[in-house]
């Protein structure tokens, strides 16, 4: 019975182990994978990877990927400006007035927010964006992106407020502040934290591609830096060039999602770096 | 001093109210989102009936809308089947995972652990996207063939595989993509039950693996609330099984056969759809389906996570 028991212990563990493995084995073979058909695309383009625009499909030239590169720029800077502040300010509310009704409902739709296929915030902005103001441009996409990463940055703003322990806050009502300007110095007690909360923003706005399919247009020979016109974005391309049948733009697509994937782990690593200084 | 009291109360509901326009945000957006979605979606409800729910045939036509059929049905049935086959994958590998970082990793292995997890969680949907055109559907396409020939008499494996580009890689691909987020909320869960049950286990001279199980046990409705929200981000992912699903317009009988889904068939039609009368609101009306089968499991997840931190 004894012998028995310590049998299914042993097997349990090895089936855990080699699960949990495998469970996290595809990451290393999807970066292994980015890696090694992206990086000889962009040494076979050269330079011009970063300058010139996509070249003729069937092109024995490959071109490069300027345009998407300038476009993705613009919808990170115009979407965190819009949509960091706003998250920032539903964290607050969610941390100073946590015991209210409200706050609860409020939590309860931020996360549902979460649930709504991105999909359908370009569908959203195409119908409430785009088509009034008569043509897709990179603020439209900006817009939609500003929605995606609202209640990722919210919950982590809120997580981090609220990380901060209580003897903090107890202390500056004591000293007879107001919640206005409490709720201000518990974010800078937090500022890291709050920080990691922008980064995931930042992330998304840049990975995100559903959100654009029907909003920034893929302007894809522009370098036009107006954000009111048509622009393109980094995985737009990947997502539009990687299932035709011409070879020059697999390549690209390929060396567009290796940008990618590099763009995103170096925001991860920064995040390890600020957040592990956070513990309080 | 106790005079200047009411003062500081008006500045803190001051603070509360300005406040309130911001965070009422996420309620506006999913309520406009609604409305937009029934606005449109409703004219093909009431033009083709009930019809565009249940037919499985879509034959666009660009200059009557009398001629063309539009059905949604292999689209729903696609985005169901897909996301029920990422669950059951998913779930085992997130347990394990869980098991793995919170009773068997030592604890500077665990961080490594859970930071990978967050990298699997951040990586971009696209890059699985270009994973899956790349590499997991050319590596199943051998297999899918294989399946087929000797299996062939069950309706599961019957049909010709393509590729590899089928219902079961874009339900492969969306397993591996929801791992992180069912790990997440089984994770927390399991760190929140006091210790005192995990010392009475232990003291007992339980194994284990039977006071593994025991506290799995206590954190059921979590597991129940991670399928839930897999199930829903399995169900709302776009770009990666677009590349993968095949986009063809078959019910999702034969799982090794191309299919589609409602998210896939959106991003593959929704842009020149107004070059169709009516197309583009058949497909605010699969957007609703979408909607409303995303409420609902996050809805119910969050229900149920309630349930949890009652019970233990």
């Amino acid at each position: 019975m004894y012998k028995r028991r310590i049998m299914k212990d042993r097997l349990f563990t090895l089936a855990v182990s080699v699960l949990g493995l495998l469970a996290l084995a595809p990451l290393f073979h999807i970066i292994y994978t980015v890696t090694v058909r992206g990086v000889p695309a962009i040494l076979e383009a050269g330079p011009s990877f970063f300058t010139e625009p996509p070249a003729p499909p069937g092109s024995e030239r490959l071109g490069g990927i300027a345009p998407a590169l300038l476009g993705s720029f613009w919808l990170a800077l115009i979407s965190t400006m819009l949509g960091i502040p706003l998250a920032f300010l539903v964290g607050l509310f969610l941390y100073e007035f946590k015991e209210s009704r409200l706050a609860r409902l409020v939590r309860v739709f931020t996360m549902s927010l979460l649930e709504i296929p991105t999909i359908l915030v370009g569908m959203l902005v195409y119908t409430i964006v785009v088509i009034p103001l008569g043509g897709f441009s990179v603020a439209a996409g900006a817009i939609a992106l500003a929605i995606v990463m609202l209640p990722y940055v919210a919950t982590y703003v809120e997580r981090a407020l609220d990380s901060v322990p209580a003897t903090y806050r107890e202390a500056a009502l004591g000293l007879g502040l107001s919640r206005a300007r409490t709720s201000l110095i518990i974010a800078g007690i937090a500022r890291r934290g709050v920080l990691a909360g922008f980064l995931i923003g930042f992330a998304k706005a840049i990975g995100e591609t559903a959100p654009l399919l029907f909003t920034v247009g893929s302007a894809r020979n522009s370098l036009n830096p107006s954000p009111f016109e048509p622009g393109d974005a980094v995985p737009l391309l990947v997502f539009q060039f990687i299932a035709t049948p011409y070879e020059n733009w697999i390549k690209l697509a390929w060396g567009a999602a290796f940008v990618l994937t590099v763009t995103v782990l170096t925001v991860f690593i920064a995040l390890r770096v600020v957040v592990r200084e956070v513990r309080l | 001093m106790a005079q200047k009291r009411p003062a500081e109360a008006r500045s803190d509901k001051l603070f509360y109210y300005a406040l309130i326009p911001f965070a009422s945000t996420a309620f506006l957006i999913i309520l406009l989102t609604l409305f937009v979605l029934t606005a449109k979606g409703l004219p093909a409800l009431e033009f083709y009936g009930l019809k565009v729910l249940t037919s499985t045939r879509w034959l666009p036509n660009e200059f009557d809308p009398e001629k063309a059929v539009y059905g949604l049905l292999p689209a729903i049935a696609g985005t169901l089947v897909t996301a029920i086959i990422a669950v059951v994958i998913a779930l085992p590998l997130s347990l394990s995972l869980t098991v793995l970082v919170e009773e068997l990793a030592p604890s500077r292995v665990r961080d490594i652990l859970s930071s990978l997890v967050d990298v699997m969680a951040g990586m971009p949907t696209i890059v699985y996207g270009v994973w899956g055109i790349g590499f997991l559907a050319p590596i199943l396409a051998p297999i899918y063939s294989g399946l087929q020939s000797t299996l062939g008499s069950l309706p599961l494996f019957s049909c010709e595989p393509t590729g590899g580009f089928s219902i079961l890689t874009a339900g492969l691909l969306l397993a591996i993509m929801i791992i992180p987020f069912i790990f997440a909320v089984v994770k927390e869960a399991y760190r929140a039950i006091p210790a005192t049950y995990r010392e009475a286990a232990l003291s007992l001279g339980m194994t284990r693996y039977e006071y593994t199980r025991l506290l799995m046990g206590m954190i059921k409705p979590a597991i129940i609330a991670g399928v839930l929200l897999g199930f829903g981000r399995a169900a709302s992912e776009t770009v990666a099984v677009a590349l993968v699903v095949g986009n063809a317009f078959n019910l999702p009988l034969c799982i090794i056969g191309p299919g589609i889904t409602v998210s896939s068939l959106i991003a593959n039609q929704f842009g020149e759809a107004n070059l169709y009368p009516l197309m583009q609101n058949v497909l605010y009306l699969g957007g609703l389906v979408l909607l409303v089968l995303g409420l609902a499991s996050n809805f119910l997840g969050i229900l149920m996570l309630t349930r949890v931190r009652v019970r233990v």
